[in-house]
């Protein structure tokens, strides 16, 4: 009862294809997309230098956690709390009169994370790099 | 001249199998084993920050990981929980060795600012100033997560 290969000589493909395709699909849906990242540098003084300011101009930003249940934090500049747009807006005027103009942030212990990469990503966009971060 | 399939029916099946394990290979290839992290950790927008190429980051950076679990922040380093006294430890070492290498804080979006403070004394400490945030430059796959748990 052996088999002649002679009688049957077309190799059926089918089940090559289906398990080809099965892999295909099996990579197509393990394979993640990824995410790009990004980094933002900061500077971070020894925790024993005073928190008072320098003699040269700088621009301080305070964050805050105003209310306890707010996610989004506070941002203090001027003594006024300011919206993000209108921290943009500050940070382009000082970043067309100069890019060096260094910052200052001052963060309470209570204030998300999110905050400070906010107004760090705000003080990127206008290149504005040597940013200092202080904890209140 | 033209062949005569019937005299050899046998058909080669070598070089089909070849390109199977080619693939195979290919994708395995491709799928880049994860470094080993803290998974639960959901960064933050940073679209105009420094494109960070990970491929780029010198073998000696060192990479802190502050997550939330159960509420409280977790400071972790290669997913084990790790102390702020133990980070300015081994960044000591690191400073002996390498003199100069990054340190990249990869802190979650809600952590409370109480532990990124931690962890910059600590490195600052060791005397390392010039630390940076990992922030998200293109969004793929964080937003939908980070808007999930905005809702809880």
């Amino acid at each position: 009862m052996a088999r002649k290969p002679q009688d049957n000589p077309q190799l059926d493909m089918t089940p090559m294809i289906d398990v080809v395709f099965e892999l295909i699909i099996f990579f197509v849906v393990t394979i993640k997309q990824e995410d790009l990242f990004s980094k933002l540098n900061v500077n971070r003084p020894a925790p024993s230098t005073s928190k008072e300011e320098s003699s040269d101009i700088t621009v301080n930003i305070e964050l805050g956690n105003a209310k306890r249940n707010n996610p989004n934090g506070v941002i203090v500049y001027n003594k006024k709390e300011v919206s993000r747009q209108e921290l943009d807006q500050n940070l382009r005027e000082i970043a067309s009169t100069s890019k060096k103009t260094p910052i200052i942030i001052k963060c309470q212990l209570e204030s998300p994370h999110k905050v400070l990469v906010d107004v760090l990503d705000i003080c990127y966009k206008h290149e504005l790099y040597s940013v200092s971060v202080f904890t209140l | 001249m033209a062949r005569k399939p019937q005299q050899n029916p046998q058909l080669d099946m070598t070089p089909m199998i070849d390109v199977v394990f080619e693939l195979i290979i290919f994708f395995v290839v491709t799928l880049v084993e994860a470094q080993k992290k803290d998974d639960t950790i959901e960064l933050e927008d940073g679209r105009n920050g420094i494109v960070l190429v990970p491929e780029e980051l010198p073998p000696t950076h060192m990479q802190v990981d502050i997550g939330l679990r159960n509420g409280k922040a977790r400071i972790s380093m290669g997913d084990i929980e790790i102390t702020p006294a133990e980070i300015t430890r081994r960044a000591k070492e690191r400073l002996k060795k390498y003199k100069t290498f990054p340190v990249l804080i990869r802190a979650d979006f809600a952590v409370q600012h109480k532990a990124v403070a931690q962890v910059m004394d600590a490195c600052a400490e060791a005397g390392v100033w010039q630390l940076s945030f990992m922030a998200v430059a293109e969004d793929k796959t964080h937003e939908r997560k980070r808007l999930k748990r905005y809702k809880k």
